[in-house]
């Protein structure tokens, strides 16, 4: 009689002990893949690569393990299959949602050592990478090579292509390039099943069927881990200038993003407020953009040869009194530096422990969810700080509560706990997305019912199944 | 007091430069022109003066193509009050640029001259003392801080090792350095006002000069690629290789 892989998943589930310090004992099959510096079990590794940029849960996975290989993923994924081993991926572990804890003994895979570009094709413009290239990386490649990865965000010097897939990672440039998925032409895929998937080849047009790539684009590694991207490049962006507006009440700052857009082009429209500003200034010592302080801020990007355009529009947003002051940088060091006092905040403000939520609603009803997420934490806590910035350009809003000095971690998440409900019940109201993109993971896996009905979760739950048989890939992120 | 302020418009500081193929010089093909970071500096000092009322007019020259305009009106909304180009098309070298300014100086009679150290693009270092012995000025280079006393102007120069405190008699010429001060944003407002200020062209022969190069570019070449490393297998290897391949112990 042979054993059905769910029996014999269990026999040796029941196989494994826990150790004296309660950490699962590590699976012995990883010896029989990797070489034994491909693998990490000390406790500073395993809390190096267990994390990511949350910090609500701790880090406890039984073994990190670096493939080398497509090869050594699917051999893993196997054996994981076989002995219900859950596997966590890791990328740059810059996630903002848990998605990359190991928080129950799982065995992180990293592709750390999958890093490399393995073939660029100029006439396809086509960049075939591993997993593990750093977003920044690309951006290099792609700049040598008189093109552009436009996909940029404040963590690009750390995150990888293959977490940016997971993730479908948005970041500055979304209002004018789109996001990650835009410029995924073919994904190589190692399923649940330890299968290796090889979708869309990078070819632009394939109406054969269901397009399975964009099914892991965003799935957050509960399906599948990527082990190849085929990333499009574009052409490379001209010169091009940053602006920075003094804008006093938050809905002008849509009809100054309206003004703008019926002139130009723009490559970004982002927003932080006089709080944020403040934490980023004090933060990386940057001076005050504009001669008068006021309540919000958007910071513009576009090309060079626009800026008569531009300017015309901004002196009609002067007339109409929505914007107070701005300034133009000069040179790219200047847009460097105005970019600094947007892309600066999160990490100014990550002494303050912040609450953080990543919310979306259309671009139009945004004024309206704003006042009324103030409102509602105002209400609840009127000492706490909220710290408001993000790409309003395509409706993207990132919400930070800070901390309060005084109060302990464990009861400020615990009071923010209490009005997330609140929260992303605002969000459902507004017909928006609880993670606009952050995605799920651990942190609002909890709260997928404000954005997804009923029916939609149960095809995903079907999908899941259909990919991850045996509930090994990433466990507990995303659906619970 | 009038003060004037050199500027060049050079690659911006934050591109990445490409040679081109055939070493005759740098691509500039789609590429970002700003005003050099030493000559920002100076135009923020000159500024600074004016707002402190030690300067009553503040003058902003370049010496190059009509694109150089750009860079000039920058300079007019970062509180220059006019503005003065010097056309050419030929290849701006240093000595040609400071006999140019030399006769424009014996014009407008300024009280200092605010040089950039040196441009990013040349690297030269030159065209701030020439100007200095052509219209025969005293000269503070490098300066951290400047201070008006008077008639005179007393300048700390960053020199190797520390700081030099010098005190020159106006007319002088000064030249940045880095840490001087830091050039504020230029202001839309103040970018719509700039388009109103005077931008006059002069060719050097109105100014009776010849900027003519008096060298020639021979060879442009990038610096040469750095080798790739090795992992070595052991702490013995790597004292071998340190001993004697690399020579950098004994």
């Amino acid at each position: 009689m042979t054993l059905g892989d769910v029996e014999r998943a269990a026999i040796l589930a029941a196989l494994f002990t826990y150790s004296a310090g309660g950490r699962l004992r590590m699976p012995t099959f990883l010896d029989e893949i990797f070489s034994p510096e491909q693998i990490a079990r000390d406790d500073d590794s395993c809390a190096n690569w267990g994390r990511d940029w949350t910090r609500d849960r701790a880090p406890a996975p039984s073994a990190v393990v670096f493939p080398k290989t497509a090869e050594e993923v699917q051999a893993l994924v196997r054996r994981a299959a076989e002995t219900a081993t859950a596997l966590v991926p890791s990328g740059g572990r810059t996630g903002l949602s848990g998605g990359a804890v190991a928080a129950n003994g799982e065995v992180v895979v990293s592709f750390d050592k999958m890093n490399r570009i393995v073939d660029f094709d100029a006439t396809d413009r086509i960049a075939r990478c591993q997993p593990g290239v750093v977003t920044g990386a690309l951006q290099s490649f792609a700049e040598d090579r008189g093109l552009m990865y436009p996909v940029d965000f404040a963590s690009s010097g750390s995150s990888h292509i293959g977490g940016n897939i997971a993730t479908n990672a948005g970041g500055i440039k979304v209002i004018r390039y789109g996001l990650t998925r835009d410029w995924v032409t073919g994904l190589q895929v190692v399923t649940g099943a330890g299968e290796l998937l090889k979708c869309n080849q990078g070819l632009t047009k394939n109406a054969t069927g269901y397009d399975l790539r964009h099914l892991f684009v965003g799935s957050e590694g509960t399906l599948g881990f990527i082990v190849e991207a085929e990333m499009r490049l574009a052409k490379a962006a001209q010169p091009h200038r940053v602006m920075v507006l003094g804008v006093p009440q938050f809905p002008d700052l849509l009809k100054v993003l309206a003004a703008f857009q019926q002139e130009i082009t723009l490559s970004a429209f982002e927003f932080f407020s006089q709080i944020a500003l403040d934490k980023v200034r004090a933060h990386r010592d940057l001076a005050e953009p504009l001669s008068t302080p006021t309540n919000f801020y958007a910071l513009l990007e576009f090309d060079d040869s626009e800026e008569d355009a531009a300017m015309a529009a901004f002196a009609r947003v002067m007339e109409e009194g929505w914007v107070t002051d701005g300034v133009l940088s000069q040179s790219d060091a200047q847009a460097a530096s105005l970019w600094q006092l947007r892309e600066g905040i999160s990490e100014s403000i990550a002494i303050y422990t912040p609450y953080k939520n990543d919310l979306a609603v259309k671009v139009s009803a945004l004024p309206e969810f704003l006042t009324k997420v103030t409102d509602c934490v105002q209400a609840a806590y009127p000492d706490y700080e909220v710290c408001w910035y993000g790409h309003i350009g395509d409706g993207n809003l990132h919400l930070n509560i800070l901390k309060p000095a005084a109060l302990s971690i464990e009861e400020f998440y615990a009071n923010c706990g209490t009005i997330s409900p609140q929260i992303f019940a605002l969000v459902e109201a507004a017909g928006g997305s609880i993670s606009a993109e952050h995605g799920v993971g651990t942190l609002k896996a909890d709260y997928l019912q404000f954005s997804r009905s009923p029916e939609q979760i149960a095809v995903m739950r079907g999908l899941k199944s259909l990919f991850d048989p045996h509930g090994i890939m990433n466990p507990g992120k995303l659906l619970v | 007091m009038k003060v004037m302020v050199p500027v060049k418009r050079v690659v911006d500081y934050n591109v990445k430069v490409r040679v081109k193929p055939d070493g005759s010089g740098v691509d500039l093909n789609n590429v970002k022109m700003s005003v050099n970071p030493f000559c920002e500096i100076g135009i923020e000092e000159a500024v600074r003066l004016k707002e402190a009322g030690s300067a009553t007019e503040v003058i902003a020259v370049a010496v190059g193509s009509t694109a150089c305009q750009e860079q000039l009106r920058t300079c007019l909304a970062l509180g220059a009050d006019r503005a003065v180009l010097i056309e050419t098309t030929d290849e701006v070298q240093p000595l040609g640029v400071a006999r140019a300014l030399a006769a424009l100086q014996a014009k407008e009679e300024a009280g200092l001259v605010i040089f950039g150290k040196q441009s990013i693009d040349g690297d030269n270092c030159q065209t701030g003392q020439m100007f200095a012995a052509l219209a025969n000025m005293p000269q503070g280079t490098f300066a951290s801080e400047v201070t008006i006393e008077g008639d005179k102007v007393k300048v700390i120069r960053e020199v190797d090792g520390g700081l030099q405190t010098v005190q020159l008699s106006m007319p002088a010429v000064v030249s940045t350095d880095l840490r001087l001060n830091e050039p504020r944003y230029a202001s839309l407002p103040n970018i719509m006002k700039a388009k109103k200020k005077p931008l006059d062209v002069h060719s050097p022969q109105d100014l009776g000069v010849d900027v003519a190069p008096t060298m020639e570019v021979l060879n442009v070449a990038p610096p040469a690629e750095r080798a790739a490393g090795i992992i070595v297998d052991s702490v013995e290897a790597l004292v071998d290789k340190l001993k004697n391949e690399a020579k950098v112990i004994s």
